[in-house]
């Protein structure tokens, strides 16, 4: 075990040291984390969408439009709305200034109330199409009730002739103020996913940690081919010992950059990864895992040059599919499921019900995947490198 | 011709190594493909209507979600099936027809849907459409009711009385209409978007972190025996120049080409799309070259190259569409030649534009290239005779 520990140490000195390493485990995430928050963070905050009302009519249906409707739409805000003239809207919404903007035609409250046809008009803009989408369930939520009042009065007159006009007016106004028979209610649901700070932050994390800890078990490689490794073999130290000093190389680098992302996305970009327990247990998982998968890419290396390649290709296309650099787990296609052979996606997930209240028993499915991972790549790495360390 | 010679040796060197191989040509594809896969041609917000009961009014309702345009409706067999989704990010909001909806309605009585969501503003503006169709359902019942209270009869016969009356009935409509330019044409393919963008990223990327190779060739010895042979330290840089632009314009041609054949990608005009990615090709080999003849270990300049190409990528709008930026970062992105020649390659893709309509663009890019290659070949000039 002691010697575990002093190889352990020399190669951890001999890392600090490299300050490239430094450079690609902790600096260049952190920078892109940062980068990546500060130019998409923005574009992924939705906005309400601009509206704008054109009231050629003046009359009381559009101001009830106004002060019922948009008002109510206008202090959630889901819109906002601003009123304009008739050229001065279309051209904003035609340059893509406006999302849409709904035009009443003059004489339009007098034409609903004697119900001769009549349209209010939508403009949406081609770059908004959800804008427009919204802008349109608005006027048709609006316009189905006072079509009904129409449709009631017309089908009673025509199926009982000689109704007077004042139990039509009285139909209209029954349908008017009827209780709405289905209405729909809005449940809050805690929302599981990372915001987007903190899915950089441990995008980025976790991406990088494969090329930290790919340090251990590749450094028998390196310390083969500097002849290093004939004279530590020649030493009075078992075989165990060197691999468990080389491990523990990998797991102690990965951890520490780890919770040196963690500590430094939290202070200096706002990320927040939620539940301490549970974070930890995740990186411990995840080095793990990540630990697992290089020793066994480098078990298949000849040199530290190949090992170093391979291990960068493998590391690339995990995190690519794994979503460490785009947020695959939410796209809803098949590619969300593909990517759960990756453990970048589990970690992910785990943080990610981490978010709101989840604490440590939230963790534990994304904790045993990752854990299965590094079982299985650390059982026939160590199988496989076997070889390295007798040669 | 020396020059050329240390070109195509530069090339060469490139593309012996395998695992060069995989990043030039196999990755850009899988990226292409995860993508385009995963997020190409996903617009509208996601709806999961969940719909156990049976009956005419919950199937029309169903429909009419599944109609509505601006919803992409997705039918989920339980509620809590639904609610992961939502949780999870796969769906903006859930909503949730009760099982004896019909029968409720039937007997007059009032129904109200869970809109499950995470109740942020997309959330809300998904909410507005769906209690329209929701509105829209709620006013013909209660037209249907009120006319079984006058007329007499069951709740089915009424609403097709309503139904009947309302065609017949001078209506209040909604007509839309839709104007300006799109930024994205609806003939876009999935993979057409983010194609240029994914360009430009890897010929960057590649430019960089082949530049390594300067670094070999000095640690190795090479630039001091070229030194030493009658070759002027000017054709050693102009083939250093060369070889570094070759790679970069190889690793272009190939994700154009390729993904116009593998996935289908659209480039516009080919004259204006080649001379584009050439223009593109030559800032990216300046680049390359400047940090190959700066950066002291290869590892060092591993990492600074992956960040300036990653970083510069995703400001120059490789990694999300320029037109998604703020106005002052969309005047920021312009600082990085990434978003001259993404303004370049819409300007052909989206709009159909030709060489005529890209020349400001190859302007700015030749401008950034000239620049980088004169510092680079002070840069190079400066290691070689040193070395």
């Amino acid at each position: 075990m002691a010697a575990s520990l002093d190889i352990a140490a020399k190669d951890l000195r001999q890392r600090v040291r490299d300050r490239s390493a430094i450079l690609l485990a902790i600096v260049v995430p952190l920078a892109l984390a940062a980068i990546f928050s500060l130019l998409f963070g923005p574009a992924s905050t939705p906005r309400p969408f601009e509206y704008a009302v054109v009231d050629q009519d003046g009359g009381p249906i559009v101001a009830a439009f106004e002060d019922e409707v948009l008002d109510y739409l206008e202090s959630e805000e889901i819109v906002s709305v601003e009123a304009m003239g008739e050229e001065e809207a279309r051209q904003a919404v035609s340059d893509g200034d406006l999302d849409a903007a709904f035009v009443f035609p003059a004489g339009f409250s007098e034409a609903v109330q004697s119900e001769r046809p009549v349209e209010v008009e939508v403009v949406g803009s081609a770059d908004s199409p959800t804008g427009t989408d919204v802008a349109r369930s608005i006027a048709r939520s609006f316009v189905a009730d006072l079509d009904a009042a129409r449709v009631a009065v017309a089908a009673v007159a025509h199926q009982q002739a000689g109704t007077s006009e004042d139990e039509l007016s009285a139909i209209a106004e029954q349908v008017a103020t009827a209780p709405p028979p289905v209405a729909l209610r809005d449940v809050s649901a805690s929302a599981k996913v990372l915001d987007t700070k903190t899915y950089f932050a441990a995008g980025m994390a976790v991406f990088f940690l494969l090329f930290t800890v790919q340090f251990g078990v590749s450094s028998l490689l390196e310390e083969r081919s500097d002849g290093t490794l004939a004279r530590l073999l020649a030493a009075p130290v078992r075989r165990t010992s060197i691999l468990v000093g080389k491990l523990l190389t990998s797991i102690v680098l990965g951890v520490v950059s780890l919770t040196v992302l963690v500590v430094g996305t939290t202070l200096l970009l706002g990320a927040t990864w939620g539940d301490p327990l549970g974070v930890a247990l995740l990186i411990l998982a995840g080095v793990l895992a990540g630990t697992g998968i290089t020793s066994l890419v480098a078990s298949f290396a000849r040199t530290p040059e190949q090992a170093g390649s391979w291990q960068a290709v493998v590391a690339v296309t995990l995190g690519l599919l794994g979503g460490a650099f785009f947020p695959i787990q939410q796209s809803g296609s098949f590619m969300a499921t593909a990517s759960l052979v990756t453990p970048h996606a589990w970690f992910l997930r785990g943080l990610g019900s981490l978010v709101g209240e989840g604490g440590v028993v939230d963790v534990l499915p994304a904790v045993a995947a990752l854990l299965c991972f590094a079982v299985v790549t650390g059982a026939v790495a160590m199988t496989r490198i076997g070889r390295v360390v007798a040669l | 011709m020396t020059s050329l010679k240390i070109a195509w040796v530069n090339l060469r060197r490139t593309f012996r190594d395998r695992t060069n191989l995989f990043f030039l040509v196999l990755f850009p594809f899988l990226l292409i493909m995860v993508l385009g896969l995963a997020f190409g041609g996903q617009t509208a917000p996601r709806l999961a209507v969940v719909a156990t009961g049976s009956g005419p009014l919950t199937e029309q309702l169903v429909e009419e979600l599944e109609a509505s345009s601006g919803l992409d409706a997705e039918a989920f067999d339980d509620r809590e099936a639904a609610v992961t989704a939502v949780e999870q990010g796969r769906a903006e909001g859930a909503v949730v027809v009760p099982e004896d909806y019909d029968a409720r309605l039937a007997g007059g009585g009032e129904v109200v849907l869970d809109y499950v969501s995470s109740a942020d503003r997309t959330a809300q503006q998904t909410g507005t459409i769906v209690a329209s169709v929701v509105d829209q359902q709620a006013a013909r019942v209660t037209v249907a009711r009120v006319l079984q209270e006058r007329v007499g009869g069951d709740l089915d016969g009424m609403l097709a009385l309503t139904d009947g009356t309302a065609e017949a009935v001078p209506d209040v409509a909604v007509a839309a209409t839709i104007t300006g330019e799109t930024v994205f044409p609806e003939d876009l393919g999935r993979f057409d978007v983010g194609a240029s963008g994914q360009l430009l990223l890897f010929i960057f990327v590649t430019s960089m972190t082949a530049s390594t190779a300067l670094i070999e060739t000095r640690k190795l010895g090479v630039s001091r025996r070229m030194y030493a042979t009658p070759t002027s330290v000017r054709a050693i840089v102009a083939g250093e120049a060369l070889g570094r632009i070759a790679v970069a314009v190889l690793q272009g041609a190939i994700i154009m080409v390729g993904s116009a054949l593998l996935f289908g990608v659209t480039w516009g005009s080919p004259a204006a799309a080649a001379s584009l990615m050439l223009a593109f090709a030559v800032v990216a080999g300046g680049a390359g070259m400047l940090m190959g003849s700066l950066a002291t270990s290869t590892e060092q300049a591993i990492a600074i190259g992956l960040l300036l190409a990653l970083g510069m990528g995703a400001l120059g709008g490789s990694m999300m569409p320029l037109e998604f930026f703020t106005p002052t970062l969309y005047a920021v992105a312009h600082v990085t030649p990434h978003a001259w020649a993404a303004d370049g390659f819409a300007d052909l893709i989206r709009r159909d534009g030709g060489l005529g309509d890209v020349v400001d663009e190859l302007g700015v890019l030749v401008a950034y290239g000239l620049v980088l290659f004169a510092a680079a070949s002070w840069g190079l000039r400066r290691s070689i005779a040193r070395a």
